[in-house]
C-alpha cells in the first residue's frame, strides 16, 4: 500500500511538473510578439534609471529569497525579454554578478567560512576558461554576426532551461557530506580548513576529494560564465558540495567568492571592447545589490518555497523566449 | 565530524583579500553613483543619454550605439579615462574602480601569503597565476580588440 502511494505520489508530481512546462510554453509563445516590440515611449533617461533601478531591485530581492545569484536571473531575463544587444546585457550581467560578490566576500573570509585554498584551487581553471569565454563573446560579436547572436541566445536558452531542470529535479544538496575515500591528489593539497559553525556552537572539521575532477568541472562553469555573462553560483556550488564533498557552507560561500575572482577576469575584455553603459550598468549594480540586502532580512519572514518555484518559472519563460529568439535568428 | 576545539584563525592572505574586495568596491560605487547623478542632471556627457536609450530600445550593437551617442568609434581599452571630465566617464571610472577590487585583492593576498610564510606554496602559485590573469585583463592585454 505504501508504495503504490509512493508511486502515485511520484507520477502526480511528474503530471504537475509537465502541464507547468506546457504552461510555461504556452504563456512564452504569448510574449515573443509583446517583447519584441519594446520602444522607449518617449522614456526619459531618469525614468528609465529609476524603473531599472527598481527592477533590479525585485530581482535581487527574488534571488536571494530562491538562493541564487542575481546575474543568473538578470542576463537570460533582459536577454529574453528586452531587445538591448546581448553583448550589453551579458557585460553588465557579469558586472552585477563580480559586483554584489565582491562585497559579500568579506565576512565569508574574515569568518574563514570561504576556504581561501579552495577557492584558489578552483579559481585558477574557472578565471582561465572565464577569460577564453569572455574573448569568445567579443569574437562572436565581431565576427559572426546575426548567426553568433542566434548561437548565443539559443545556448543561453538550453542552460537558463537545464537550470530550471536542476532546481526541478535534482535540489537535494547534502549539509555536511561524509567523505570515505580521500584520493591522492586530495589529500596531498591538503585543502580542507576547518571552521567554526556558529549554528552547532562547535568547529567543523572535513575533507575534500575528487578536486582534479572539480577542477575539471570549473572549466566548463568559468566558460559558459564568461561567455554568457552569468554569476555561476548555480553550477559552482553542486561542483563543491556534491562533487569535492564540501559542507554546503563552504561551498556557497567558495562559490560567492570565486565569482568576484573569476568574473572580474571576464568582465575587463568587455568594458575595454566598450560594451559597457553606464546608463544601463549603474542603476543594475545599485538594485540588485539593494535588493540582495531587503532580500537577506525578508529571507526570514518569507516562505522560500513559494519564490523557488516563481524563479522556475521565470527561468523556463526567458529559456524558452530565448531558443524562440535564436530559431528567429536563423 | 565536528569536535569542540578553539576556533580555528582565517587565514590573513583570505582576510586581505576580502577587505580589498569590499572596500574598493564600495569606493567604485559611490564615484559610479555620483558619476551617474551628474551624468542625469546632464552635466558635462559623454554619450547623449536619450540616444543611448533609443539604441538600447532599438536593439542597436555598442558600435552604433557609439557612433550615434558619442559621435566616435568605439574606443578600446579604458576610454573613460580619456575624457574624465564627463560625467559618465566619471561614472565608468566607478565601474572600473570596482572591477579592480578584485585585481588589488588578489594582488594583495599574494602579499599576504609570502608575509605570512602560508604552507603550502602551491596555494602561491595559484593566487599568483590568478593575480597575473586579472592585472593582464585589467591592462586591456587580454582582448579581442
Amino acid at each position: 500500500m505504501k508504495a503504490f502511494l509512493a508511486k502515485r505520489k511520484t507520477i502526480l508530481k511528474g503530471v504537475g511538473w509537465t502541464l507547468f512546462v506546457v504552461l510555461a510554453i504556452a504563456a512564452s509563445v504569448g510574449t515573443i510578439h509583446a517583447a519584441s516590440g519594446i520602444e522607449p515611449m518617449g522614456m526619459s533617461p531618469l525614468m528609465f534609471f529609476i524603473g531599472m533601478l527598481l527592477i533590479c531591485i525585485a530581482i535581487g530581492v527574488f534571488a536571494v529569497l530562491a538562493g541564487v545569484g542575481g546575474g543568473v536571473i538578470f542576463t537570460p531575463l533582459f536577454m529574453g525579454f528586452t531587445p538591448i544587444d546581448s553583448y550589453i546585457i551579458r557585460s553588465t550581467g557579469l558586472f552585477v554578478a563580480m559586483a554584489g560578490a565582491l562585497v559579500a566576500a568579506r565576512p565569508f573570509l574574515r569568518r574563514g567560512i570561504a576556504n581561501i585554498r579552495l577557492l584558489f584551487t578552483g579559481a585558477v581553471p574557472y578565471t582561465v576558461f572565464a577569460v577564453i569565454g569572455a574573448l569568445l563573446a567579443g569574437y562572436i560579436q565581431t565576427h559572426m554576426g546575426k548567426g553568433g547572436e542566434a548561437f548565443i541566445n539559443g545556448a543561453l536558452g538550453l542552460i537558463v532551461i537545464g537550470i530550471a531542470m536542476l532546481f526541478i529535479f535534482f535540489g537535494g544538496k547534502s549539509e555536511y557530506p561524509e567523505v570515505s575515500y580521500m584520493d591522492k591528489f586530495s589529500a596531498k593539497l591538503g585543502l580542507a580548513m576547518p571552521y567554526y559553525e556558529a549554528s552547532l556552537g562547535k568547529v567543523v572539521d572535513y575533507k575534500l576529494t575528487r578536486v582534479a575532477l572539480g577542477m575539471v568541472l570549473f572549466c566548463g562553469v568559468g566558460l559558459i560564465s564568461g561567455l554568457f555573462g552569468l554569476g555561476a553560483g548555480w553550477a559552482m556550488v553542486p561542483v563543491f558540495n556534491l562533487v569535492m564533498m564540501a559542507p554546503l557552507k563552504v561551498a556557497a560561500t567558495c562559490s560567492k567568492v570565486m565569482i568576484s575572482l573569476g568574473d572580474t577576469a571576464a568582465v575587463w575584455p568587455y568594458i575595454v571592447g566598450g560594451g559597457m553603459f553606464p546608463l544601463f550598468a549603474v542603476p543594475s549594480m545599485i538594485g540588485l545589490i539593494v535588493g540582495t540586502l531587503i532580500g537577506a532580512r525578508l529571507m526570514l519572514k518569507v516562505k522560500a518555497g513559494f519564490i523557488r518555484y516563481l524563479i522556475i518559472a521565470v527561468m523556463l519563460f526567458s529559456g524558452i523566449r530565448l531558443v524562440q529568439k535564436a530559431i528567429g535568428m536563423m | 565530524m565536528t569536535e569542540e576545539r578553539q576556533i580555528p584563525k582565517p587565514l590573513l592572505s583570505g582576510i586581505i583579500y576580502g577587505e580589498f574586495a569590499y572596500w574598493i568596491a564600495l569606493i567604485g560605487m559611490g564615484v559610479s553613483i555620483v558619476g551617474i547623478v551628474l551624468y542625469l542632471i546632464g552635466i558635462n556627457q559623454f554619450f547623449d543619454p536619450q540616444v543611448v536609450l533609443d539604441g538600447l530600445f532599438a536593439g542597436k550593437d555598442t558600435t552604433v550605439i557609439w557612433k550615434e551617442a558619442a559621435n566616435s568609434e568605439v574606443m578600446h581599452g579604458h576610454w573613460y579615462l580619456q575624457v574624465l571630465a564627463k560625467s559618465d566617464a566619471i561614472a565608468m571610472l566607478g565601474i572600473g574602480i570596482c572591477c579592480l577590487a578584485g585585481v588589488i585583492g588578489a594582488w594583495g593576498s599574494v602579499v599576504g601569503m609570502i608575509a605570512n610564510k602560508e604552507k603550502p606554496y602551491i596555494f602561491l602559485v595559484f593566487a599568483l597565476i590568478i593575480a597575473v590573469i586579472l592585472a593582464m585583463s585589467a591592462g586591456g592585454l587580454i582582448s579581442v580588440h
